[in-house]
């Protein structure tokens, strides 16, 4: 501890560097995450946080909400089927909408999301206000709140000029990363036909169904599936984990993590190797006096402690300041497991790298001393 | 093992031998050497370069295990230590000054000192007081705080003797003690180690080739092709 301390002490700069250039990796590492889960949720996040456990499509929707209907025969088939405990329609489509007084007036492109049955679509991450509850009203995905779509505000659905209030925020709810609206299948129809007078009654564009008691989603999946091959019945997490992109979101960012999780043991790592090796001349001088290779290893292990805590405690620091608001409508928050997780990795992965310089330190011949190989002033 | 007393010799080496394999050949460094060091005595030992003199010097302070014979320090037979053994024998019996400039870098001159006790027995307060008693003695008490690399040569090679004495040893190792230093400095420092030396009844080996030091010593011990042609 001595040892370590007093090198701490004497090369600040050094050591303050790695620790800077450690932080900066943990923060990007972290950065990126949340990116990453925000990029995910503003994709998904309305299928994610719904409250239908299945969801059925038409597989040539290709599992894109917007891109399947159910046509009549089908809604039919898995009604009439009795697999299902219950069975409700959902529509989604998208809009031009003019935000309420919160926004800048300027139309926006939104989702509006219809279901029959609360049970069976509506959001499960309701953070204030309350779900529709009649005709007009909607809930909103919380990170549009300050475009103009918080609770209390009216948003106008163009061309029609349907207009639509939102009583109630959710968190983690948009869809397509645009700004979501939950509304009632009855308040969806009418968006529709706001839009479009001349539409006909909309075919629903995902069936929502409701396992019956001990009947796994699994179980309900299956046997939906074997009605027809036309049908594609997915349970609420596949259908977001499935959903076009989202996989291949999903491995872009693993490989760039993939990297960062060797980047951040390497760098350490080759540090303390680097000074090992030039201190070489110090460490065997002390073995020569009779330290043993224990209190020399104790040295370098607290001193790779220091560093990656140091550089752990500066990033997730620079993290939890700037991981906040919004980038390009994708919401970003503190990811607690996220740290925890990377905090363990990282560790556990820069002790690791510090067994290189572990064994440059245990194969320090005390006899260099006397020939002034080893020994330095 | 370890007998106290003043009769004791603070180094005994019977019949040593040390002996390296190059390759299919074998090089004899030391070919069944015999010393003996009184308490408090400073032995010379002189001899050309490669005549074994370091090697005997590693041997002796346990730095070194031999090929054959026996090797006793401070009453202590290190003959068939481990290296464990070993390194517990150079902290606790034995102090060295080597040949190079051999301070650890980022040290100050007191902490320099202080370590030998950090990787020894950790007196504490103790330690402290008698590391800035060796640096009063030794004329750095104004120098504790400085670095290795604000001492000029001969202010390092003090510090190096006063780290040698902090572990209070039965033996101190010196290797070339003034190589690095100009002559007037050398001899200075040689006046040094013999007051010091003596004041304390510590034993001591000065390794050098420069026959001038043997003055400073109470014998002198010749070596050539790794055995003791005079003694």
């Amino acid at each position: 501890m001595f040892l370590a301390l007093k090198e701490l002490q004497r090369a600040k700069v050094r050591f303050g560097l790695l620790i800077a250039a450690v932080a900066l990796l943990v923060f990007l590492i972290l950065f990126q995450q949340s990116l990453q889960n925000g990029l995910l949720t503003s994709f998904v996040g309305a299928i994610r946080n719904q409250s239908a456990e299945v969801l059925v499509y038409r597989t040539d929707g290709r599992r894109i909400l917007q891109g399947s209907v159910i046509s009549p025969d089908l809604e039919a088939m898995v009604r009439s089927s009795g697999a299902a405990a219950e069975v409700a329609r959902i529509g989604q489509g998208t809009f031009t909408v003019t935000p309420g007084e919160g926004g800048d007036g300027v139309p926006i492109e939104t989702s509006i999301l219809g279901y029959e049955d609360p049970g069976l679509g509506a959001p499960t991450t309701l953070v204030e206000g309350r779900l529709p509850e009649g005709p007009g009203e909607a809930v909103a995905s919380d990170a549009d709140a300050e475009l103009g779509f918080g609770v209390g505000d009216t948003v106008t659905v163009l061309p029609g000029g349907l207009d639509i209030t939102v009583v109630g925020l959710a968190r983690d709810v948009q869809l397509n990363v645009t700004p979501t609206l939950f509304v009632t299948y009855d308040t969806y129809v009418q968006s529709v036909r706001s839009r479009n007078p001349d539409a006909g009654e909309p075919l629903p564009n995902v069936l929502a169904l409701r396992a019956p008691p001990d009947v796994p989603a699994d179980r309900l999946v299956d046997q939906v599936n074997g009605l027809s091959d036309e049908l594609d019945t997915l349970t609420r997490a596949d259908a977001a984990d499935k959903a076009p992109g989202v996989a291949q979101v999903r491995q872009s960012f693993q490989v760039i993590f993939l990297l960062y999780g060797f980047v951040v043991p390497l760098v350490t790592g080759l540090f303390f190797l680097i000074i090992t090796f030039q201190k070489a001349s110090a460490l065997t001088l002390l073995r020569a006096i009779g330290a043993p290779a224990r209190t020399l290893l104790t040295s370098l292990l607290v001193q790779v402690v220091v560093v990656l805590g140091g550089g752990l405690l500066l990033g997730i620091g620079l993290y939890a300041a700037l991981v906040r608001g919004r980038i390009g409508g994708i919401p970003l928050r503190f990811e607690t497991t996220a740290v925890l997780v990377w905090t363990a990795l990282l560790v556990a992965g820069g002790l690791l790298s510090s067994l290189f310089s572990a064994r440059r330190v245990m194969a320090l011949d005390p006899y260099a001393a006397t020939t002034g190989a080893g020994v330095g002033s | 093992m370890n007998v106290n007393g003043a009769s004791v010799p603070a180094l005994s080496l019977q019949r040593v031998r040390k002996v390296y394999a190059m390759g299919d050949s074998e090089v004899v460094a030391l070919d069944d050497v015999d010393l003996e060091v009184a308490p408090g005595e400073i032995v010379a030992l002189v001899g050309p370069s490669g005549s074994g003199k370091t090697t005997l010097c590693s041997i002796a302070g346990a730095i070194l295990s031999p090929t054959s014979g026996r090797v006793v320090v401070a009453g202590t037979d290190i003959s068939g230590f481990n290296p464990k053994q070993l390194t517990a024998v150079r902290r606790d019996l034995v102090g060295f000054v080597f040949q190079s400039v051999n301070l650890v870098p980022f040290l100050t001159a007191r902490e320099n000192l202080l370590v030998v006790d950090e990787i020894g027995k950790r007196t504490g307060a103790p330690a402290r007081a008698r590391a800035d008693q060796l640096l009063g003695e030794l004329g750095l008490a104004d120098r504790a705080k400085n670095l290795p690399a604000q001492l000029s040569g001969g202010q390092r090679q003090r510090v190096a003797i006063g780290r040698a004495l902090m572990n209070d040893p039965k033996l101190v190792l010196f290797d070339e003690p003034t190589s690095a230093l100009d002559s007037k400095l050398g001899m200075a420092v040689m006046e040094l180690i013999q007051q010091e030396m003596k004041a304390r009844g510590t034993a001591a080996i000065v390794v050098t080739h420069d026959e001038r030091i043997t003055r400073f010593c109470d014998r002198s011990v010749h070596m050539d092709d790794g055995r003791i042609t005079k003694s």
